[in-house]
């Protein structure tokens, strides 16, 4: 969010809530799409949700259990039931789509056209770095002329020398 | 009261699942310490025309891939950690890319980089700057802008500059970049 405030971040609380309004959840979803920041926001706040849900419970003493396990049942609510509310059969709705998205995230083998993609990519930031390196040596060159260059002391000296081993090896 | 909360969670998931792709292979790389930030253009100037951004994981199965055909390209990708790229067209007004520059190289220098060239020219600027870890290299970053584009490369781990002429004829490079 380049420009982040307590809106969105309320949206968000309340979009993990389940309380968001169906046009609110919209307007965010829109402001999402062309934000980033805010997306990513919305996937830390998600990611931590699940993180405070799957955090550990402490297993109580043996004695409570028994205890617990020793109260009539029918004092207990229905608990069969709970499984029925709404809130529960949303969530297990979700479970699906918690799966993929924790898929997503897993490391996975790229095909063959990936990387032949990211091949391409890594070669077009090598010209871009073979670029800025050619320009260097032009200044360096109209500047001080070739014969001075590999005078040039410190920092500058170093860059010299290895645009030319590289026009060297282009040579070849 | 909660009849929608369906919806919702769906629509908290859509979002989840459009952006984790894009942002867990920036988020890959956030950590490092040959990692910089280069701000954001898009307001000035739009989209990026280039967006790379290549994560350890991709650049090992290009390694992998690279190895029968050049063990030397197999060798000098495996030290790399990541590889991200913003390139912008720059129409007229170059002043907000020259500001982000200013302000990026602030940055370089507070943080430890090097700065191993600097070209200041009027219609040129070029920044070279490096991440060194006693012997080690943990980064290459690389600014140019131009009177036609603003061009941020940030190589994340080992680069050596003099293999890089090598490794881009193993990768076939051929283009142009309006080098002249």
């Amino acid at each position: 969010m380049n420009k982040y405030d307590g809106k969105w971040e309320r949206q968000i609380n309340e979009l993990l809530d389940g309380e968001l309004g169906e046009t609110d959840a919209e307007e965010l979803k829109s402001a999402a799409s062309d934000d980033r920041e805010l997306a990513r926001n919305i996937v830390e706040a998600f990611q931590l949700k699940q993180l405070m849900d799957g955090l550990h419970v402490e297993r109580a003493p043996a004695s409570l259990r028994k205890r617990l396990r020793s109260i009539p049942r029918e004092q207990r609510s229905a608990p069969g039931l709970r499984w029925l509310q709404p809130r529960w059969v949303a969530a297990l709705a979700a479970v699906p789509l918690v799966l993929i998205a924790v898929s997503l995230m897993q490391p996975k083998t790229p095909s063959a056209e990936e990387v032949a993609t990211a091949r391409q990519e890594l070669a077009i930031a090598f010209s871009y770095i073979d670029k800025a390196g050619q320009f260097t040596r032009r200044e360096i060159e109209l500047t001080v002329g070739q014969t001075m260059a590999d005078a040039v002391t410190g920092s500058v000296n170093r860059t010299i020398k290895f645009q030319n081993v590289i026009s060297r090896e282009k040579k070849v | 009261m909660k009849h929608s909360i369906m919806n919702k969670l769906i629509t908290g998931l859509f979002f989840t699942l459009l952006s984790l792709t894009a942002i867990a292979q920036e988020d890959e790389l956030k950590d490092l310490p040959g990692y910089v930030d280069f701000g954001d253009l898009s307001s000035m100037y739009g989209e990026p025309k280039v967006i790379i951004n290549l994560g350890g994981t991709m650049l090992n199965f290009v390694g992998l891939m690279s190895k029968a055909q050049s063990p030397e390209t197999s060798a000098l990708i495996s030290k790399l950690k990541g590889v991200r790229v913003q390139i912008y067209t720059i129409e007229e007004n170059a002043d907000a890319a020259k500001g982000q520059f200013t302000k990026v190289k602030g940055k370089l220098k507070s943080s430890g980089w090097e700065p191993i060239v600097q070209v200041n020219e009027d219609d040129e600027q070029v920044l070279i700057y490096i991440k060194m870890k006693g012997d080690n290299m943990e980064g290459l970053t690389v600014m140019v802008v131009d009177e036609e584009e603003a061009v941020f490369v940030n190589v994340i781990g080992q680069l050596n500059p003099a293999e890089l002429g090598r490794v881009m004829e193993a990768l076939d490079v051929d283009m142009d970049l309006g080098l002249d």
